[in-house]
C-alpha cells in the first residue's frame, strides 16, 4: 500500500499551551514529509473529526497521524475502518500533562515523539487477518461433574454447540454423590437438595451432546480447529471444536498420607467424601462426631495451600449430624474457619445449632472400644485438651487437582540441555502428563501449571484463561474453590470459550489484545531452526515440522511477539510491529551532543501494565524527567536486543525496560516476557562491557498499574545513576 | 498488653454446663461467638478481668464451670456496650454478663463486691420501688460481713462530703404507690425471661 501520510495535531486538552504547534507540524511536514500536516484545537470533537474524515475523502489520506491523546483513550473516535492505519502520538499523557509547559527540553520530547511515529510508519502495514480453513463453533467440555454440567449448559443455552466428555459411565462427579449440598442462594443457611440430576436434565434439555465412559485421547490444532479424537468403549470418534473448557475436577487428597490423624489405623476415621457416602446411604449413626479441618491442606508436609471448600462442607456435615439429632456433640477442629463470602450466614448457623469450633492442632489419635479420644493443643485459650467417646472422626482431607495426577514431563532431551547451558534460561512451567487432554503440542501434552499443579495463567487478570489459547480451566481443576465459586467459574470459562470462537472467526486475537489482527510471520528461508521460539512462545504456539522448521499456528497466537524477541536471525515479525519498525523508532531520536548537557534515555515499556502507569501518572499531572523517549512494546518478551544496540549506538546514555514482575505473585500478562527480557539482557551485559560501555547503563526494572506515582523516582534515580557513569562515549560518533 | 489471665489446665470438652448456659435468656448467643476478638480490645476493663469476655466465652464451650463462676468478668463488665455495639457477630455481650451475674448469684457464686452491691441495689428497689443509699449501703455491708465497714471507712470523706451536698438522704424515701402492681411486674417479667431463653 502506498501511504499517504496526514498528520493531525491536536492544541486541545493543555496541548496547545505547553507546546509550540507550528514547530511541531514543521517536524512533520519539513523534516519527515508528510503529505499533509493539520492542527485542530478540538480534535474529536465534531470538527476535527470532519477534517480528518474530508482528507480522507477528498484527498485520499490512508494513513492518519493523530497527536493528542493517548492510544489508550479514544480509540472508537478515531476509528476510520479498517483499510486505514491510524498512528498515535501521545502529547498529552505522556508529554503535556507531565512536564513543565513551554519549555525548551518539553518540546524537544515532543518533536522527538512525532519523528519516532513517522519513522515506524515506514515499515508498518494493516495487518491481513488470518482465518482458519473449516472453522468451528462447538464448545467442548472435558469433564461431567458440577461444574463441567454448568460450563455445557451456559454454553449451549447461549446457543452453541456443545459437546460433553465424561470418563464415569454416569454424569455428576464429586457434587453428584452428595446427600445434600451447602446453600446457593440467600439466605445462605439452609442445605439444599443435591442439584446434579436437574443439571442433568437441564443440559440434555439444551441440546448437549454427552459422551459418558469416554476420554480425550488427542488433542491436536488450534482455536477454532482443534480436532480432538474422543475414546469411548474402545472406538475412536473425531470431533472438531472451538474451543475446549476443561473441568476435570479435582480428588480428594489421598487420606492414607493422614496416618497421624488416624486414617488407616481405626476405622471410624474417615474422610469427608465417605461420610458423604455414608450420610446418603442411610447408614450414619453417630451421634458423637469431630470434623478435622485441614486434614493435609495447608500443611507444608502435604498440600501447601487451602483447598478452600473444605470448611463448608464439613460445617454442611455437622448439620447432616444435628439434623438427625438435635442434641448430638459435633466438634470441628480447625485452624481458620475459611467460610468466604456469603458462607459466613453458614458458619453462624452451624454454631446456632450447637457445632463447638474448636481452633487447635489436633496432636493425638487414640482408640479404645471403637471410641475415638482426641488431644489438641486449643489455641484459643492456649491449653490441652482432651476430648473423648467420639463414634466418628471425619477429616477434611481437601483436594488435589486432577490435572496435577501424573509425572512431570521429562525436560528437553540430555543435548539440547547441554547445548544451552551456557545461557541463562526462563524457569519452564512443569507440565504433568494427566492425561487430560493429550495435547498435540511440541511444547507437551497437557497444559502448564502456574502452581501446586494447576493450570491457571494469570490468577489476577485473566482468570479461567490457560497457556494453551482456547482452553479454558474452570471449576477446582483450575483452583480450589467452593461451588458458588464453581458457577461463576463454569460460565466465566464458557464465556471465554465463545470470546475465542467468535475471535477466531474473525481472525482476531484474544485477550489480553483482544482485537487485534496482526499475527506472526516467518521469513522461513533464513531460519537456523534453533526453536528458541518454540521454545519461548509461551502459549504454545509454534509446533515443528517433520524438518524441524518452526510451524506457526496463529490461531493459538496471542501476538506477543515473544518469538520476534526471542529469534537470533530476527526473520519474525508482523506487519504492524517489528524489529526493524521500532529500530527505526529509536535512530529517529535526536540526541544532542556531548557538550549540550542533555542526556537521552531510552524506556521500553510494556503496554500492559507500565504504558497505563506511565499514562496515569500523566492523568495526575505528576512530573518526570524529560530526557525519556518512551517505547511502548507489547511485551518484554518482544524486546530484541538489537534495539539496545541500536540505542547506544545512537548515543543513548541509558535503557531502561519497564515490565511487569514476574514470579508466581504477580505475572507478566504473557506468562513470561518480562522474564525472558531480563535474563536477555543479561545476555547482553558482556558485550556492553566489551564495548567499553558499562552494562549498568541498561536495566530492567518492573512496575505494576498502581506504580504510577513511583515513576517519577524511578526515572530520577536512574538518571542520576546515569550521571556519575557520565555521557554515553558513543554519543559523538553517531 | 498481656492479659491477666488464669489459664485452665487441660481441659476435657464437656457441653453439659455449656447447654445450662445456653438456656439462660440471651445465653445461646454465646454459641455463634466466633473468637474474633472484638470485644476483647474494645472493653476498657479488660485489663483487670480475669478472662475477656471472648475467653469467658469459650470457657463455657469448654465447660469449665467453676473458671467461668469464679471469674471476675461480668462483674467487672460496666454495661458501657461498646463491645455490643461493635461485635460483628451480634452477641448482645451486656445482657450476657446480666444473664452470667444472675447465674452466677442463684448458684451460689456470689463471692464479689459487686455481686453483693447487685443484691443490695436489687433488694432495696424490689421492696420499695427506688434506690435509697442508705439502705444499699447498709445491706451492702450485711452481705459483706462487718470487716468491710472498716476497710470503706477510708472513704468517709466522700460520704460526709456528699452529705453536706444532700446527696445521701439519711432518712429512707417514701415507697413508691401501688408497690404490689410493680411486685406483679417483677414476677411477670421473671416469667417471661424464663420462656424467652432459646
Ligand atoms: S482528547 Fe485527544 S484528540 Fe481530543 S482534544 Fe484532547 S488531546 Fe485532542
Ligand atoms: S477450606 Fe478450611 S479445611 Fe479446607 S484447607 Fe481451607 S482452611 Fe483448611
Ligand atoms: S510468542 Fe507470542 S506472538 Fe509469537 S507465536 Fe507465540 S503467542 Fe504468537
Ligand atoms: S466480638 Fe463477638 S464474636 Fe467477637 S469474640 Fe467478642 S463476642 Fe465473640
Amino acid at each position: 500500500m502506498e501511504k499517504k501520510i496526514a498528520v493531525y495535531i491536536c492544541s486541545g486538552c493543555g496541548i496547545g499551551d505547553a507546546l509550540d504547534i507550528d514547530a511541531l507540524s514543521k517536524v512533520a511536514s519539513k523534516e519527515y514529509k508528510a503529505d499533509i500536516c493539520k492542527s485542530d484545537a478540538f480534535l474529536c470533537g465534531k470538527n476535527g473529526l470532519e477534517l480528518i474524515k474530508k482528507d480522507i475523502a477528498e484527498e485520499g489520506v490512508n494513513t492518519v497521524v493523530v497527536a493528542g491523546c493517548s492510544s489508550r483513550v479514544n480509540t472508537d473516535v478515531f476509528n476510520f475502518g479498517s483499510d486505514k492505519i491510524v498512528e498515535r502520538v501521545n502529547l498529552r499523557e505522556q508529554v503535556a500533562w507531565s512536564h513543565t509547559g513551554d519549555d525548551e527540553d518539553t518540546q524537544m520530547l515532543a518533536e522527538d515523539y512525532v519523528r519516532m511515529s513517522l519513522a515506524k510508519l515506514k515499515n508498518l502495514n494493516i495487518p491481513e487477518p488470518f482465518i482458519g480453513e473449516n472453522l468451528s463453533s462447538t464448545v467442548l467440555v472435558i469433564g461431567g461433574g458440577f461444574t463441567g454440567l454448568t460450563a455445557a449448559l451456559e454454553s449451549a443455552r447461549a446457543g452453541y454447540k456443545t459437546v460433553l466428555v465424561e470418563k464415569e459411565a454416569v454424569l455428576g462427579g464429586y457434587v453428584g454423590k452428595m446427600y445434600k449440598q451447602v446453600p446457593m442462594k440467600p439466605p445462605f443457611t439452609e442445605l439444599e437438595e443435591n442439584s446434579i440430576p436437574a443439571l442433568i436434565k437441564a443440559a440434555e434439555d439444551a441440546g448437549v451432546k454427552v459422551y459418558t465412559s469416554a476420554v480425550i485421547a488427542k488433542t491436536a490444532g488450534g482455536p477454532g480447529m482443534f480436532d480432538v479424537t474422543i475414546a469411548q468403549n474402545g472406538t475412536d470418534i473425531e470431533e472438531r471444536v472451538g474451543a475446549i473448557v476443561l473441568a476435570t475436577g479435582a480428588k480428594p487428597y489421598e487420606p492414607e498420607k493422614l496416618g497421624h490423624l488416624g486414617f488407616g489405623k481405626y476405622g471410624n476415621v474417615i474422610t469427608q467424601s465417605m461420610f458423604e457416602e455414608m450420610v446418603a446411604a442411610g447408614k450414619m449413626e453417630a451421634n458423637k462426631v469431630a470434623f478435622i479441618q485441614c486434614a493435609g491442606s495447608r500443611d507444608q508436609e502435604h498440600l501447601p495451600y487451602c483447598s478452600a471448600a473444605c470448611c463448608i462442607e464439613s460445617i454442611k456435615q455437622a448439620l447432616y449430624v444435628k439434623e438427625k439429632n438435635e442434641e448430638a456433640n459435633v466438634y470441628v477442629y480447625y485452624k481458620d474457619i475459611r467460610s468466604n463470602g456469603q458462607y459466613e450466614h453458614f458458619y453462624k448457623r452451624a454454631q446456632q445449632e450447637g457445632v463447638i469450633f474448636i481452633k487447635g492442632d489436633v496432636t493425638d489419635i487414640s482408640e479404645s472400644d471403637g471410641q475415638l479420644t482426641i488431644e489438641a493443643d486449643d489455641h484459643t485459650m492456649g491449653t490441652k485438651s482432651e476430648a473423648d467417646e467420639f463414634d466418628l472422626v471425619v477429616l477434611a482431607n481437601g483436594m488435589v487437582p486432577t490435572a496435577a495426577l501424573g509425572d512431570l514431563v521429562e525436560q528437553e532431551a540430555e543435548e539440547e540441555a547441554a547445548a544451552a547451558s551456557d545461557e541463562p534460561k526462563a524457569t519452564v512451567p512443569p507440565v504433568v502428563k494427566s492425561n487430560l487432554l493429550n495435547l498435540e503440542y511440541r511444547q507437551g501434552p497437557e497444559l502448564p501449571a502456574l502452581k501446586y499443579g494447576f493450570p491457571d495463567s494469570h490468577y489476577i487478570c485473566f482468570p479461567y484463561e490457560t497457556r494453551r489459547t482456547g482452553i479454558y480451566a474452570a471449576g477446582v481443576v483450575r483452583a480450589p474453590m467452593d461451588m458458588l465459586s464453581a458457577v461463576e467459574d463454569a460460565t466465566g470459562a464458557a464465556l471465554k470459550a465463545i470470546q475465542c470462537i467468535e475471535s477466531t472467526i474473525k481472525g482476531e486475537a484474544v485477550h489480553p489484545r483482544s482485537g487485534d489482527m496482526s499475527f506472526p510471520e516467518f521469513n522461513m528461508n533464513r531460519c537456523t531452526q534453533c526453536k528458541r521460539c518454540t521454545e519461548e512462545c509461551p502459549f504454545g504456539a509454534i509446533n515443528e515440522d517433520a524438518k524441524g522448521n518452526p510451524l506457526p499456528n496463529p490461531t493459538r497466537c496471542r501476538r506477543c511477539g515473544t518469538c520476534m524477541g526471542a529469534c537470533p536471525e530476527r526473520i519474525i515479525s508482523f506487519k504492524n510491529y517489528s524489529v526493524p519498525m521500532i529500530g527505526n523508532m529509536v535512530k529517529a531520536v535526536e540526541v544532542p551532543e556531548e557538550a549540550d548537557e542533555k542526556p537521552r534515555i531510552l524506556i521500553f515499556a510494556c503496554e500492559n501494565d507500565a504504558i497505563p502507569a506511565l499514562d496515569m501518572a500523566g492523568i495526575n499531572h505528576i512530573q518526570y524527567n524529560p530526557w525519556v523517549r518512551i517505547i511502548p512494546v507489547r511485551c518484554l518478551g518482544s524486546l530484541n536486543l538489537v534495539w539496545v544496540n541500536d540505542a547506544m549506538a545512537k548515543g543513548f546514555d541509558g535503557v531502561m525496560l519497564l515490565g511487569c514482575k514476574h514470579g508466581d505473585d504477580y505475572q507478566c500478562h504473557f506468562m513470561k516476557g518480562s522474564e525472558l527480557a531480563e535474563i536477555r539482557l543479561s545476555k547482553i551485559s558482556e558485550t556492553l562491557n566489551r564495548l567499553g560501555l558499562e552494562s549498568e547503563r541498561v536495566r530492567a526494572t518492573t512496575v505494576n498499574i498502581m506504580d504510577y506515582d513511583k515513576i517519577p523516582a524511578m526515572l530520577d534515580d536512574f538518571a542520576a545513576e546515569l550521571e556519575e557513569l557520565g555521557p554515553n562515549p558513543m554519543k559523538d560518533f553517531q | 498488653m498481656e492479659q491477666t489471665n488464669k489459664l485452665p489446665e487441660k481441659v476435657k470438652y464437656d457441653l453439659k454446663f455449656a447447654r445450662e448456659i445456653y438456656s439462660l435468656e440471651n445465653g445461646s448467643y454465646i454459641k455463634q461467638c466466633m473468637q474474633c476478638g472484638m470485644c476483647a480490645i474494645s472493653c476498657a476493663t479488660r485489663d483487670i478481668m480475669d478472662y475477656s469476655p471472648r475467653r469467658l466465652f469459650n470457657l463455657i464451650k469448654l465447660g469449665k464451670k467453676d473458671e467461668v463462676m469464679q471469674a471476675n468478668t461480668f462483674w467487672y463488665c460496666t454495661s458501657c456496650c461498646t463491645c455490643l455495639v461493635r461485635c460483628p457477630r451480634g452477641v448482645p455481650l451486656v445482657d450476657v454478663m446480666h444473664d452470667l451475674k444472675k447465674y452466677a448469684l442463684d448458684n451460689g457464686y456470689g463471692d464479689y463486691p459487686q455481686a453483693a452491691f447487685y443484691k443490695a441495689f436489687w433488694a432495696e428497689v424490689a421492696g420499695r420501688g427506688k434506690s435509697f443509699e442508705g439502705g444499699i449501703t447498709a445491706r451492702y455491708f450485711l452481705f459483706r460481713g462487718l470487716d468491710e465497714v472498716l476497710k470503706y471507712m477510708a472513704l468517709r470523706d466522700v460520704g460526709i462530703n456528699m452529705l453536706k451536698h444532700r446527696r445521701l438522704p439519711l432518712l429512707p424515701p417514701k415507697k413508691v404507690k401501688d408497690l404490689g402492681n410493680l411486685k406483679k411486674i417483677i414476677r411477670k417479667a421473671r416469667e417471661l425471661s424464663g420462656k424467652e431463653a432459646r
